[in-house]
């Protein structure tokens, strides 16, 4: 693709061409679909570049250098104070800064718009305070907005983008239901048509729908009692790792009067006497056991006689499909793949995805039982810490970032309502886990207390290069999220020391 | 000729549909087409109307006769004729698929429309089939048949001329022996 480009550049006058640099993150992944989508609507051509890393994004920026002419923030991590200065230049001699970089040559009218507009959003979008975080397949679907080219198919990337931030515990609920609404204002534009005998749409036609939804991951593509099992909410609250836990499973599914045959079922397949009110007797019964908060709002998407989903559905599929390590593929090939599941006319790829989620999961909460159980979970401190061993089951799993931050995030949590120990819980978490063999790497990431007010700042991005500076231990610290990073295996135990008695 | 080839003579047919761009007269080789102003109706040919479709860039209105009422009158007339019925359009079938896959937000009850032309084409591709059928029995010369669409004709045509030609060279082997007529088919 880098060639034809070159060939292009040569051979042909220079025509406006854009270069997307894309991370591998789903709110990335939804943005560059909402492009992608303005792009091809307006035969504007255009370069994907997926990258994983800081080191990736320079090498592609090295490499197409002298064609880029402005630099467009795309990511909610702004911890670069030079961006001001380098947002308001044309030129393209800085240094990378940018986490994706949009180059247009404006030759035409209307491509002077969209830039002018990217401009002013962006602009705006800078004004606020760093810490106001928005994340890129919002801003991406208000770029559209703004142009007035904005679909149903981009709305329901916008609200992907979203959810994925929710999923991963990146935003407060309180900014989670604010956007929430803004999605749903717009939801109502797109979807208001008054369906009665006049004016029936197609069932073939998308529509997408607001939910007040149980937040059971994947609920209606396994079964109930699956769904009950895996998700971090419901394993943690019931302490499913114990045999009480499982007791009180029990006890649960009795008070509902669910009988378990038809709960251990596919949720397609369960009476449609017991779907009928479903939500409201779970949410009942979760009540008396603690759960509050076990419906949240939502969206859902709607094509066709039998494709219905919701928006944590797609995450978890698109995490998966991204983070595949099945076959053993390139990280390109899984990203286009995982980006080709976004699409409605790719749904094989997203059942796939489903069934990788569904795996993905379960070796989750197993790994997070385990962990409970065998006491893996040691305070160090000023943090808790925690590392799986080589021969742990579905280890290869978690030597992926961001499976690695989930699994780390729901031991938290479970841990949270395991321990006795007041102290312990409003603890930090480091969790790290064998990343590639032969190079003796291990992947380590740092997880937030659980704490009710938590803004969700990390500041283990710091921590880590300070300790890594102080014991010259050999880190890597490619990641956009700064609080992912590498280190040699042997280095493991004095850049864990450096780190506690930094932050005692 | 092969159904795809049909579709492309199909895409030919004008539509009337709503841009959302404005854009001077455009001089093609096949005609003028435009201009083209937000929110006036402007005829096009199909293939044009489905590009504009799908970047967005237009709504299309519905054919007149991409009615349920008008369809359903016109399915219980071929049901009730022995010979085919005048259709609406030469190309109903093309101009149906395309518009109901590309643009079915933009036809409304478009599920049922759907149904009611694949029953029409049911209908007279049955009555084709038995209007063959009589036509190998009687040993006919040569056989008229009004109304019928390109596309129908395709379906039929290429099956039912191999089906002679083979037929013509067992009966002439039968009768290999004896001055052999020659037969126009």
């Amino acid at each position: 693709m880098f060639y034809l480009f070159y060939f292009i550049k040569n051979f042909y006058p220079t025509p406006p061409r854009v270069l997307l640099l894309v991370a591998s993150d789903v709110d990335a992944l939804c943005a560059c679909k909402i492009l992608q989508a303005l792009f091809q609507c307006d035969h504007v051509q255009y370069t994907l570049v997926p990258v994983s890393g800081w080191q990736e994004l320079e090498t592609a920026f090295l490499e197409h250098k002298d064609q880029v002419k402005l630099l467009v923030k795309q990511d909610d991590d702004l911890e670069i104070p030079a961006y001001d200065d380098l947002f308001r230049d044309e030129e393209e001699d800085e240094e990378d800064s940018g986490n994706e970089s949009e180059g247009t040559e404006p030759s035409e009218k209307r491509r002077r718009l969209e830039e002018d507009v990217v401009e002013r959003t962006l602009k705006r979008r800078q004004k606020r305070e760093w810490e106001a975080r928005r994340y890129s397949a919002m801003v991406m679907f208000d770029l559209a907005w703004i142009m007035s080219k904005d679909l149903n198919d981009m709305l329901w990337w916008a609200i992907v983008g979203l959810t994925d931030q929710w999923v991963q515990d990146r935003i407060t609920q309180m900014k989670y239901v604010t956007d929430i609404g803004t999605l749903q204002r717009h939801v109502s534009r797109h979807n208001h048509r008054n369906e009665d005998d006049e004016n029936s749409l197609s069932i073939d036609c998308m529509r997408i729908a607001f939910e007040y939804d149980l937040r059971l991951a994947l609920y209606q593509h396994w079964s109930l009692y699956e769904s009950l099992c895996n998700t971090c909410y419901t394993s943690a609250s019931l302490k499913l790792w114990s045999v009480q836990g499982q007791k009180r499973l029990q006890e649960l599914l009795a008070d509902m009067g669910l009988p378990l045959k038809q709960v251990k079922q596919k949720f397609h397949s369960m009476d449609i006497s017991l779907k009928e009110n479903l939500q409201e007797m779970i949410e009942e019964s979760a009540n008396k056991f603690g759960m509050k908060d076990l419906r949240v709002q939502t969206f859902s998407i709607h094509f066709g006689f039998k494709n219905k989903f919701l928006a944590s559905d797609v995450v978890y599929a698109t995490v998966s499909l991204m983070e595949n390590i099945e076959k053993d593929e390139s990280e390109t090939d899984n990203f286009i793949r995982a980006l080709d599941s976004l699409s409605r006319s790719n749904l094989d790829k997203l059942r796939q995805g489903l069934e990788l989620a569904k795996k993905q999961l379960r070796a989750i909460q197993q790994t997070v039982a385990s962990c409970i159980c065998t006491n893996l979970v040691i305070s160090q401190g000023p943090f808790l810490y925690c590392y799986l061993m080589e021969g742990t089951p579905d280890v290869k799993l978690f030597s992926k970032p961001v499976s690695l931050c989930l699994l780390s995030k729901y031991l938290l949590k479970s841990f949270v309502c395991s321990t006795k120990n007041k102290r312990c819980k409003l603890l930090p978490l480091i969790m790290a886990a064998p990343m590639n063999v032969e190079q003796a790497t291990v992947i380590m990431v740092g997880i937030p207390p659980e704490t009710e007010s938590s803004d969700k700042k990390n500041f283990f991005g710091r921590a880590f290069e300070k300790a890594a500076e102080s014991t010259n231990s050999r880190t890597l610290h490619n990641h956009f999220d700064m609080s992912i990073i590498e280190l040699k295996m042997e280095d493991r135990s004095k850049f864990l020391d450096a780190l506690t008695s930094l932050l005692s | 000729m092969d159904p795809a080839e049909a579709e492309f003579l199909a895409e030919q047919e004008l539509v009337t549909i709503i841009p959302n761009f404005s854009l001077d007269r455009i001089y093609l080789i096949g005609g003028d087409l435009g201009p083209f102003n937000p929110g006036l109706p402007v005829q096009v040919p199909l293939w044009l109307a489905m590009n504009l479709k799908q970047r967005q860039k237009c709504r299309i209105i519905p054919l007149e006769w991409m009615d349920v009422e008008k369809l359903e009158q016109i399915r219980d007339q071929e049901r009730k004729e022995d010979t085919f019925t005048p259709m609406p359009s030469p190309y109903y079938m093309e101009l149906t698929k395309l518009l109901l896959n590309y643009a079915s937000e933009n036809i409304p009850k478009a599920d049922e429309i759907r149904t009611l032309v694949k029953e029409t084409w049911d209908t007279r591709i049955a009555k084709l089939r038995l209007s063959a059928d009589s036509f190998v029995r009687q040993q006919e010369a040569h056989a008229r048949l009004d109304n019928l669409t390109l596309m129908e004709i395709n379906t039929a045509g290429t099956f039912l001329t191999q089906a002679l030609d083979h037929m013509y060279k067992l009966r002439t082997n039968l009768h290999s022996g004896e001055s052999a007529q020659s037969q126009d088919f």
